[in-house]
């Protein structure tokens, strides 16, 4: 059988994958995805089954997975193996890395909030004189956030905030609870917006690349989905120094293989991305590749507030919002730390029974009581990009395909602590004011990495001695590679990340289809 | 092929096993498994019966052995069991859910760090009722017991509390809640929507099977 001659060889088929699929299939471009998981029938590898079946009573498998706080008794299986494709740490400073191997990968299973990055992040360093700025604008990426948001149909209503810029988005006008609208008048007296929640509303069961970007490649006739297919190293041709394709193992067989393509763009998600570099020994001549790991801290519950006027069964529907950043916005203003964090919250849960003193029976009235009453709050808050948090291979483990694995070094600092502390103080006064009853307030986040929006490590910029990529996710050092995930991130900004990384992806795979077409690549 | 259709194509093989034998085997692939082997026609791999047996769950006829905890230790979970989760409006308690029993076979199968917690917990909480009340936790009455709880009023913090049996009482009310609730019992009495677990869950749920066959 002769093998095909690809144009563009993909790895990675989650966001920036699938829009990398997406976007040049569509500019006619023949592209090979290589994805390491299976393409799964959700239908047969999913089964009903009641809580008291399961062996440990829905409380997990001691020690399955120790870094996945999101994973649970039923979903334990979706998550990537700790034991099969494990990763190193110091166990002072944990990092939670949490991975999904199928086709459409991590964008199967994300909570849909799309945001777009606003000139406060762009151009960060203009601001405040921390770290770089990115090499492009808001401005830059506009066009495509317009043209990725309508494929995802992002919900959302026009605010007008410079810091979270307006999307084109299915209006959303549902009416704001009580709830809500007491928050919000609350919040207001202090400065601080509330607004929609931008949400992807996607189609049927999922906003993925699954289900918006790898039919209609797969439509133009241009794309091959191989599954089952972990990349272990970039191929190079040592004359001309560029990329000539991907050793894969396969999963089943543990075969090793290698495609051709004439260009290769990567989209592991931001970790993997730059596992695969590090692995080839390619790309790094600005020595920073692997460095610059950041992502927004978060903790769930940050606030937990009582609404006394949904207290006993009062009934009133809740609601929710989003808050974003409004802190350092002005150049003059004093914290005690730079940058600033979003929260996102919701009104009308019952609180954790941990707040409670009580147990038994009393513990039993205790929530009856205040079922449905309550306010609560995720802060989630910038983690700055510091050289010294990194990742790099650690040569003495390998996973289950042979592949060195990731040792990852990171930490947060007094800016991330100080920011936390904010949030809780002053969110809890908001609540207060609006005379709610604060239960608890928890200035302490998760690990670094919890957030699931892991970025930099491949970061973009003008310089190739401080940067990896250039402004159109091209590698300085190799024309004919692309990089085109959260790695790319230069910060991590207070926002959920995945409308960038689509947008970038995008971008980056037209100028890859338009310098193909001109023989530049 | 959905619920509803594979229910479906079972009512119609039931009605009608007349049709259902008079279908020809579908062929099978070079080196697939045989049509013909010692299972009898269709084999082991393609046997199309829909014979349905009724079976039992062994919790219904069954309890659990306990060999975890040490006599006293496991007399100390059970009595804090009925104190954190008694029958309450006609739902199970963390007793009759085996809550107690749960726990010690999840605790002989958890990490060292949480074992250590539950061995540390449940010591110190027969040591200090020894010390006020001349005997073990399991002994004492209601009143005596829950004055050893007052720590748990103590509010909530992300980190754990330093004191040993502080920390243990944390744990332990939120584990024999959710062993509690999500048990066979809880959710059968509830109409089958069961409490939650530590990491979600709760109730009903759609299982993922392994990856490593897909």
């Amino acid at each position: 059988m002769a093998i095909p001659e690809y144009d563009v060889l993909i790895v990675g088929s989650g966001a920036s994958g699938g829009m990398a699929a997406y976007t040049l299939t569509k500019r006619g471009l023949k592209c090979l995805l290589l994805e390491a998981g299976p393409s799964v029938d959700f239908a047969k590898q999913r089964v009903m089954k009641p809580v008291y079946e399961l062996p440990y009573r829905g409380l997990g498998k001691p020690g399955k997975l120790p870094h996945v706080l999101q994973a649970n008794e039923f979903n334990a299986n979706q998550w990537v193996d700790e034991q099969q494709v494990p990763y190193t740490h110091d166990p002072k400073t944990p990092y939670n890395w949490v991975r999904v191997r199928m086709v459409g990968g991590k964008s199967l299973f994300w909570a849909r909030m799309s945001f777009r990055l606003s000139d406060y992040e762009f151009k960060a360093k203009d601001h405040d004189g921390f770290g770089e700025n990115w090499p492009i604008s808001h401005a830059d990426l506009a066009p495509f956030y317009s043209r990725v948001e309508p494929i995802f149909r992002v919900s959302g209503r026009k605010e007008g905030l410079a810091q979270l810029p307006d999307g084109d988005f299915i209006p959303d006008e549902s009416p704001d609870s009580e709830a809500t609208k007491t928050f919000a008048a609350s919040a207001e007296k202090r400065g601080i917006p509330v607004t929609k929640i931008r949400r992807s509303l996607g189609k049927g069961a999922w906003a993925s690349s699954f289900n918006l970007l790898l039919p209609d490649a797969l439509t133009t006739g241009n794309l091959t989905i191989v599954p089952n297919a972990v990349a272990r190293e970039i191929s190079i041709d040592k004359v001309t120094g560029k990329v000539t394709g991907v050793h894969f193992i396969e999963r089943g067989s543990r075969r090793e293989m290698h495609a051709k393509a004439k260009a290769v763009v990567v989209g592991a998600s931001c970790l993997e991305s730059t596992r695969l570099l590090l692995n080839s020994k390619i790309a790094n001549s600005s020595g920073v590749l692997g460095h610059y790991l950041c992502d927004q801290f978060y903790m769930n519950s940050s606030v937990v507030a009582i609404i006394p006027e949904l207290k006993n069964g009062a009934g009133a529907r809740g609601g929710g919002g989003y808050i974003p950043r409004f802190r350092n916005l002005r150049k003059d203003e004093k914290h005690n730390f730079i940058r600033g964090y979003a929260l996102d919250f919701n009104t009308g849960g019952t609180p954790d029974p941990r707040y409670f003193g009580s147990w038994g029976e009393q513990l039993r009235k205790d929530l009856e009581s205040v079922r449905g009453a309550a306010f609560s709050c995720t802060s989630m808050g910038e983690a700055l990009p510091r050289y010294e948090n990194k990742v790099t291979i650690d040569t003495s483990v390998v996973d289950a395909y042979g592949i060195p694995v990731l040792h990852v070094d990171c930490k947060y600092t007094d800016n991330e602590y100080n920011m936390a502390k904010d949030a809780v103080d002053t969110i809890g006064e908001v609540c207060h004011d609006a005379g709610w009853e604060v239960l608890n307030k928890n200035p302490k986040f998760y690990n670094p990495g919890y957030s699931i929006h892991e970025v930099g490590t491949c970061r973009m910029g003008d310089d190739p001695k401080k940067s990896v990529l250039n402004k159109w996710n091209q590698s300085h050092d190799i024309k004919n590679l692309f990089v085109v995930d959260g790695s790319s991130f230069v910060t991590a900004g207070s926002q959920n990340p995945t409308m960038t990384i689509l947008s970038l992806s995008m971008r980056a795979s037209e100028y890859l289809a338009d310098e193909a077409q001109k023989g530049n690549v | 092929m959905n619920l509803k259709r594979r229910r479906f194509v079972q009512t119609l093989a039931v009605a009608t096993p007349a049709i259902a034998a008079a279908q020809q085997p579908a062929p099978s692939p070079a080196g697939g498994p045989s049509q013909t082997g010692p299972g009898g026609r269709g084999g082991f791999g393609m046997m199309e019966d829909t014979t349905k047996i009724d079976v039992t769950p062994a919790d219904a006829v069954a309890r659990m052995v306990t060999k975890f905890f040490n006599p006293d230790q496991f007399a100390a979970l059970e009595k804090l069991g009925a104190i954190f989760m008694p029958t309450m409006k006609g739902a199970p308690g963390a007793i009759d859910a085996q809550a107690p029993q749960f726990l010690d076979f999840l605790l002989s199968e958890s990490l060292p760090d949480r074992q250590k917690i539950y061995r540390t917990g449940l010591d110190g909480l027969n040591s200090q009722a020894k010390e006020r009340f001349h005997m073990a936790f399991a002994k004492l009455s209601e009143e005596q017991a829950v004055q050893l709880l007052e720590p748990l009023k103590k509010p909530w913090t992300y980190d754990a509390p330093s004191d040993p049996v502080e920390h243990f009482l944390r744990v332990a009310k939120q584990d024999i809640r959710t062993a509690t609730t999500n048990s066979r019992e809880y959710v059968m009495a509830s109409g089958g929507s069961g409490g939650g677990g530590r990491r979600g869950g709760g109730g009903t749920g759609l299982y993922w099977l392994s990856l490593d066959q897909a």
